[in-house]
């Protein structure tokens, strides 16, 4: 029996020693991981070569008369320019010297962000259906309540006045014509 | 003589009481987006322009001008007793404001602030007033060849300016520059970039453009964060400074306005370099520069003032020259604009009211100001009580309202949204958002000035170089790129950045 119980915890050991060795590996140290400076220019490198492509192809023209992709196309060069010279100081810089990818959103509760802008986003897609008023009181009410846990009594108070407030800006102040969506307001 | 004639008329304009009321709600609401830290002026000018189509265009500029210039008010109030800046340039406010009102010296901080604040405005409005008539007439000279020049020398000091990697912000003022070609191109008609979204045939809106980078992207950011307001607990009395604090700050007050104005010329420069180089300039003038940071009165009298004085500054290129020094200035012009009215040298010829209205008008509305925000402070910290949880969603809602009501369409707000992702992810990746939006108003501009100027040339790209003028800004210009990719400069600069930011 106490074989057992040495062998078992023996066991548990080794899987706390496992586990805390593979969560050290998941969470590297500051300053390692992907350079966070590579990997913006990488990206501004394609959008300036899909810009450069697309200002070809509109036309540059001549120095007489310059076509319509004439600055764009200057402009993306120097953004292609610009891209590699923030990839070369990149790599000239010490790794401890550029945050990596990971200690950007070391700390930080992404989720959050993440959650207003899929609320917002949501907004604009029932806005048409649901009307100005309603989907406005909807998006204060789900950004008060589930994100910030404001008690109901306030989330509703606050959502109805601020919505009221912006409602009546623009169909009183600015004679705009709204949405009414399902509630025909 | 003319100053004081310039002057009598701008004021009969400006004391018109509707423009007087809209003075008043512009400064009010001016020192309120001033006072609450995430919704910057940039953002709240945004939300009201749309206010604004119905008035005449000398109203609606007073109206949009006193939120500028109110909002300078406005942030030392948050840098001084809660240690956050309202606006950026409010920053170095903190390091002297707070550390006085943690010493129960919070009132005599608050007055100086309010007191070097209408000083240095109004000094700032007098060099505005006697500068502009013959840079104007000096404006007048100029020909799309030296616009271009001064256009580009304006995005290079810019950059110059920008608190991180000089190479992020010109990549940002060229994608700015791509981002205002998108749309039909005004003299072949071809759409361009446009991705094939029958929106984009107008071009990508100026409003959803900042309410996307400043508003909602300042509100992601803050998501993130735990944020955690520690007011000073002492409470808040003799607002009027005493005679020794007048004694240790007059000199402050007058360096700061003098600086903050030339510096509020610059373009991208404005008041936020003005407060970090008056308080530098009064840390090294200093005959004990370690009381600075520990509650030296100076050090919320300079910055405060070089702040205001250089929002006076920031109206001469406007005014002068059409082109905007900084993201505010981009959207007065926005706002001329919508009135019929273009600016730029001809605006005090053809439109004195305008013009003579809008300078008078900042004259009242300093004094509203002082006599607002002293007596107000109560009301301003009981605002500066809402909890940011709270506070973000309603500003998330003003801007979805701003950006709705340019054309009561929800692409806007689509488009918004769009560009408040952008925006997180450029702060996340250390890009500044400014060089990108001033790029975005000039690029169209620039396209125009370089095609004339080549089309008078005949094709040729001498013509730049040709002219004194455009000869001189294009070499001011390569200098500072130069100089910037040096690397000794380079490090240096980007040390003095640090130490600011």
């Amino acid at each position: 029996m106490d074989r057992w119980i040495d062998f078992s915890s023996f066991i548990g050991r080794i899987s706390i020693e496992l586990s805390r060795l593979a969560a050290d590996r998941k969470k590297s140290p500051e300053g390692e991981g992907l350079n966070a400076d590579r990997i913006s220019a990488v990206f501004w490198l394609l959008v300036g070569g899909s810009a450069l492509t697309g200002s070809i192809s509109l036309g540059l023209g001549t120095t007489r008369e310059p076509g319509s992709g004439f600055l764009s196309f200057l402009a993306s060069s120097f953004v292609c320019l610009m891209a590699l010279i923030i990839f070369l100081q990149s790599l000239k810089k010490s790794p401890g010297a550029v945050p990596s990818l990971q200690d950007r959103w070391r700390g930080a509760q992404w989720k959050r962000p993440l959650a207003v802008s899929l609320f917002t986003l949501g907004y604009i897609l029932v806005f048409g259906i649901l009307g100005f008023a309603l989907a406005t009181f909807l998006l204060m009410f789900v950004l008060l309540r589930a994100l910030e846990h404001l008690p109901w009594k306030w989330a509703l108070i606050i959502s109805a006045l601020s919505t009221g407030f912006c409602y009546g800006l623009l169909r009183i102040s600015l004679e705009a014509s709204l949405p009414k969506g399902i509630l025909g307001i | 003589m003319d100053f004081f004639a310039n002057l009598a008329a701008g004021l009969s304009i400006a004391l018109q009481p509707m423009n007087l009321f809209y003075c008043f709600l512009g400064v009010f609401l001016g020192t309120l987006i001033g006072v609450l830290p995430g919704l910057g002026p940039a953002g709240a000018m945004s939300i009201l322009l749309p206010l604004t189509f119905k008035m005449p265009a000398t109203t609606a500029i007073i109206m949009l001008a006193g939120i500028y210039y109110g909002a300078m008010y406005g942030g030392s109030t948050t840098s001084i007793l809660v240690n956050i800046p309202g606006e950026a340039a409010s920053v170095v406010t903190t390091l002297d404001g707070y550390k006085m009102a943690l010493q129960g010296r919070a009132g005599p901080a608050l007055g100086i602030a309010a007191f070097g604040s209408f000083i240095a405005g109004t000094l700032g409005i007098v060099i505005l007033q006697v500068l502009s008539p013959p840079l104007v007439s000096v404006a007048l000279r100029f020909g799309p060849p030296e616009y271009f020049s001064l256009m580009i020398l304006g995005l290079v000091i810019l950059t110059y300016l920008a608190q991180r990697s000089m190479a992020k912000a010109l990549l940002m003022a060229g994608m700015g520059i791509l981002l205002g070609m998108v749309g039909l191109d005004n003299i072949s008609g071809r759409p361009r970039f446009t991705l094939g979204i029958p929106k984009f045939m107008d071009g990508v809106g100026l409003i959803p453009l900042i309410m996307g980078l400043f508003g909602v992207a300042e509100v992601l950011i803050n998501m993130e964060k735990k944020l955690s307001r520690q007011f000073a607990q002492a409470p808040i009395s003799h607002l009027l400074p005493s005679l020794e604090d007048w004694a240790q700050s007059k000199w402050a007050i007058l360096r700061g306005s003098v600086i903050g104005f030339f510096l509020g010329i610059l373009p991208g420069g404005g008041a936020i370099l003005a407060s970090f180089v008056a308080y530098a300039l009064e840390k090294r003038l200093a005959r004990n520069p370690e009381r600075f940071g520990n509650g030296a009165i100076e050090g919320v009298a300079a910055p405060e003032s070089a702040n205001n004085s250089a929002a006076s500054g920031a109206f001469i290129p406007l005014l002068t020259l059409g082109i905007p020094s900084n993201v505010l200035m981009a959207i007065l012009i926005g706002a001329l604009m919508i009135h019929g009215i273009a600016p730029g040298p001809t605006l005090m010829k053809e439109h004195p009211d305008v013009f003579w209205g809008v300078i008078a008008s900042m004259y009242v509305g300093n004094i509203m100001l002082l006599v607002l925000n002293l007596p107000l402070i109560g009301l301003w910290v009981r605002i500066l009580r809402v909890p940011p949880s709270i506070l973000f969603p309603l500003i998330l809602l003003f801007c979805i309202l701003g950006s709705f009501a340019e054309n009561y369409s929800i692409i806007d707000v689509a488009m918004m949204l769009f560009f408040g992702i952008v925006g997180y992810f450029l702060r996340k990746f250390d890009y500044e958002p400014a060089p990108l939006v001033l790029a975005f108003v000039l690029g169209p501009l620039l396209e125009t000035n370089l095609r004339q100027s080549l089309i008078l040339s005949d094709g040729s790209f001498g013509i730049f170089f040709s002219r004194s003028i455009s000869l001189a800004c294009l070499l001011l210009a390569l200098i500072l790129l130069l100089t910037s990719f040096i690397p000794s400069i380079m490090k240096k600069r980007e040390m003095v950045m640090e130490e600011e930011v």
